[in-house]
């Protein structure tokens, strides 16, 4: 019993923490809140941003960071969509639509790819510290795509894609979810089961300690910008699908919400931690948060930064705070106990 | 007035079940060095952080100039005259020495304006009382460990220090080097200060205590005189169990050598380097910090690049290009500083243990589960590491057990060649003599060892080969009987 408190004590803190805000929105907005409608509408929001949390917990377990990633997958879905629309003409059928399409999401994915490859290499072979590499790279791909765009929107996408983000598969369950879902199995599955994800773990740990055991560090640590920022650009394609337009600076916000939702569910950027199961009730939870905020009409969107910023100072606050998976508020009980450190000192 | 300087009685403190400290008595007299021995975990970082008002004790009494004192804070301590330098030293690496000194004393005056001069002046003071002369303007973080320390205790003197505390002090410090700190502890020592030692170096404790305080498991088994003790007895004391000194004796050495380095060279590390290697060998590489010891471990490692000369591996010219490719050739490498660069603490000690054996134990890049925990446990039972389930994390293991991580890492692998750079270094004795007696079955078995070492007693015990380098050459080699401390001592220098 005391075992499965320490592995498994800040899941249930997370599920509590979950409750309190399913209570909190019922008490005051309950007839609002359970309409199956809301549910479905925060079904088809979460997977676009989960998807991309899902690709960043990979770097944060690896002790990286990256700032980029929103906007590489702007950019590549730019590119996506300026293909799609340059090459679809009328009168095609469904399926040479579908196959423009398709090499549309083959030219983002590409492009993710070699973003991906770069952050890895800026980081790995230039010792350029991640978030400042990852920074500057932000502001690259953001610059290329509102010079490509002049900051206009790029519309015009077939109906065949606009659907993928509100079609329902067997009536209730949206495509993009079942998108995540498949995500979500795939990287809990590499997290646990592969020597990949054994690697990231013990050079999130210890990069050092890792090279010095003959681990490919370079390799894995590129691979892990890769898979983030395919992570990232697949939740953009789909929200690119929902919006039914493309944009050199689309969710913008999802870059702190992400990490809200990693530092939350216990995965902090100093790597070497983390559990999927606490990021998928925390992305659930920030999801329901988002909706329920989005009740009240006097908070208006022009409260949203505000909200997101002032929950991720909470929730840092909070997090240097945990010790080994225990909220110590009060530092007096247990003065032997370190806190954790949120970045590494070196 | 009694003759002690500090005085405590019937220490107690547990720590959430574990008595850490059981009814201690500890006393220090003016003018004495006092040293503090003991195995790793046997309550001794406890005491000191009760001296420095740290921990609060939980039962006991502390006098302190005959003085009762009833609750000590590490304000109350400096005040008092207790200094203590741990072993990180608490220093500012980006400032200057200067700076470092002056600094707490601006700070308790509570100035808010920068006058050069004053600082100028509380630093030079500072370097006078033990006549200590450096750069003032140098940057903290580019000294040496051992000019490092000396500007600590320099620090330390500045606030009338009349208990200096040093936390193993000469972990990272060459033969010379502790020569140097000793002369100096003997100068605070005649100036009536009284210094306590936390350390079990049996040797330094010889050379530099006049009193030793002896603990095991959180109690104390011995407190007395230096005088008149038995080194056999001191080493009783610590571990609870008798030590020998077995040397090594090399069984069956191969005839074709498996490793032949020739005129390496590394542009400012190391030049003209040629030896070999054979199965069943221990080769001894020893040297000052500096001498380029370090440098060739890691060229033969894959981590540094040498720019001339030639490495063989069984008659084979090879390019050493990364640790990859070392492990390819079967060569392991046990680093000098397991914090940073042997293990991933937080991670379990089956992970660590099993961190250069990926390959083996998964399958198309999907791990075997059971068989990493099988062959870890297997590993944790033949080291006899100290943990009751090899999930935990390392980090709740003592310095020796987590240097025995280290090892299992690499020997997990089917290895010709290891490399263990200083493998004993902060490692209690009794886990020091595990670890030995490993290596040299590991030896007659068939492995070729090479040891990197500055502790000399290590490299004399255990080597049954031994080549000196001396400013990035090799200055010396010698075999069997001729292998002594003084020998070695001689050309090192």
């Amino acid at each position: 019993m005391k075992e499965l408190k320490k592995k498994y004590g800040y899941t249930f803190m997370l599920l509590i923490l979950a409750a309190i805000v399913i209570v909190f929105f019922t008490l005051t907005k309950g007839k609002q809140f359970w309409k199956p409608t809301v549910w479905q509408g925060m079904m088809a929001q979460f997977p676009e941003y989960g998807i991309m949390a899902l690709g960043l917990m990979f770097c944060f377990i690896c002790g990286k960071m990256d700032m980029s990633f929103m906007m590489l997958a702007d950019f590549a879905t730019v590119m996506a969509v300026r293909y799609i629309v340059a090459n679809v003409t009328e009168g095609m059928s469904n399926s040479q639509v579908g196959g423009v399409i398709l090499v549309g999401v083959v030219i983002a994915l590409a492009i993710a790819v070699v973003g991906g490859i770069i952050n890895g290499l800026l980081v790995t072979q230039l010792n350029i510290p991640p978030v400042m590499a990852t920074i500057s790279m932000q502001m690259v791909w953001l610059g290329f795509s509102t010079a490509l765009t002049r900051g206009d929107t790029v519309t015009g996408l077939p109906t065949l894609y606009t659907e993928i983000g509100h079609k329902q598969l067997f009536g209730f369950l949206p495509l993009p979810m079942l998108i995540f879902i498949v995500l979500f199995i795939i990287s809990a599955l590499v997290l646990k089961y592969t020597v990949y994800g054994e690697k990231i773990y013990m050079i999130g740990t210890n990069e050092k300690a890792a090279k010095f055991s003959g681990i490919d560090t370079t390799a894995t640590i590129i691979k892990t910008y890769v898979l983030c920022d395919v992570f990232a650009t697949i939740g953009a394609l789909i929200m690119v699908s929902t919006m039914a337009s493309a944009k050199a600076d689309y969710g913008t916000s999802y870059v702190t919400r992400c990490i809200l939702i990693l530092v939350l569910a216990g995965v902090l950027p100093n790597g070497g931690m983390g559990k999927i199961l606490n990021v998928l009730i925390t992305i659930l939870t920030i999801q329901i948060i988002a909706t329920g905020v989005n009740l009240f009409p006097n908070l208006n969107t022009y409260y949203a930064s505000l909200i997101w910023g002032g929950l991720l100072v909470i929730v840092l606050i909070l997090s240097t705070r945990m010790v080994e998976g225990q909220l110590v508020l009060f530092k007096k009980k247990n003065p032997e106990a370190k806190s954790r450190k949120l970045y590494k000192n070196d | 007035m009694s003759e002690y300087l500090l005085q405590m009685k019937g220490i107690d403190k547990n720590f959430s079940g574990v008595h850490a400290l059981d009814h201690v008595d500890f006393a220090v007299r003016p003018g004495r060095v006092m040293c503090l021995a003991g195995e790793n975990g046997c309550g001794k970082s406890t005491l000191v952080k009760i001296i420095s008002g740290v921990y609060t004790k939980d039962e006991g009494e502390v006098y302190f100039e005959d003085k009762l004192v009833e609750h000590i804070t590490p304000a109350e301590a400096t005040r008092l005259g207790i200094q203590v330098i741990y072993q990180d030293l608490s220093i500012f690496p980006n400032l200057t020495v200067m700076e470092n000194l002056a600094i707490n004393s601006e700070i308790t005056a509570n100035r808010k304006l920068v006058n050069r001069k004053r600082w100028e002046a509380t630093a030079k003071e500072a370097l006078s009382k033990i006549g200590y002369d450096i750069d003032l303007n140098a940057k903290m973080g580019q000294l040496s460990v051992a000019d490092k320390q000396l500007v600590a205790i320099c620090r330390a003197l500045l606030f009338n220090a009349k208990l200096i505390i040093m936390d193993e002090p000469t972990t990272a410090l060459t033969k010379k080097e502790v020569d140097a700190l000793f002369k100096t502890v003997r100068q605070l020592k005649d100036s009536g200060i009284a210094i306590m030692f936390i350390g079990h170096k049996i040797e330094e404790i010889f050379e530099i205590a006049d009193d030793v305080c002896v603990m095991r498991n959180g109690k104390n088994v011995f407190l007395g005189e230096t005088k008149g003790l038995e080194r056999k007895d001191l080493i009783y004391y610590m571990t609870g169990r008798e030590i020998n000194d077995d040397f090594f004796v090399p069984e069956n050495i191969s005839e074709k050598p498996v490793l032949e380095v020739e005129h390496l060279g590394l542009k400012n590390k190391f030049e003209d380097v040629s030896f070999d290697l054979r199965k069943g060998e221990i080769l001894g590489i020893t040297g000052l910090l500096g001498s380029g010891r370090t440098e060739l471990a890691l060229a033969l490692f894959g981590l540094e690049h040498p720019s001339e000369g030639t490495i063989k591996i069984n008659g084979k010219e090879e390019k050493i290009t990364s640790p990859i490719k070392a492990q390819n050739l079967k060569i392991g490498y046990v680093p000098e500083d397991r914090l940073t660069e042997g293990l991933c603490m937080e991670q379990p000690i089956a992970d660590n243990i099993e961190l250069a054996s990926l390959k083996r134990l998964s399958k198309g890049g999907i791990l075997k589960k059971k068989d990493i925990l099988a062959d870890a446990q297997k590993w944790v039972d033949t080291f006899k590491i100290k943990t009751d389930d090899a999930r935990k994390k390392a980090n709740t293991l003592s310095g020796g057990n987590q240097q025995k991580i280290v090892l299992s890492k690499w020997l997990a692998n089917d290895l010709d060649i290891l490399i263990l750079n200083g493998p004993t270094v902060g490692v209690d004795i009794g886990a020091k003599q595990d670890i030995h007696h490993l290596v040299h079955e590991l030896a007659n078995e068939g492995l070729a060892v090479i040891i990197i070492s500055d502790d000399l007693a290590e490299v004399v015990v255990n080597c049954s080969r031994v080549v000196v380098m001396k400013a990035g050459k090799i200055v010396g080699e010698m075999t069997g009987k001729d292998i002594t401390e003084d020998n070695i001592r001689e050309i090192i220098m």
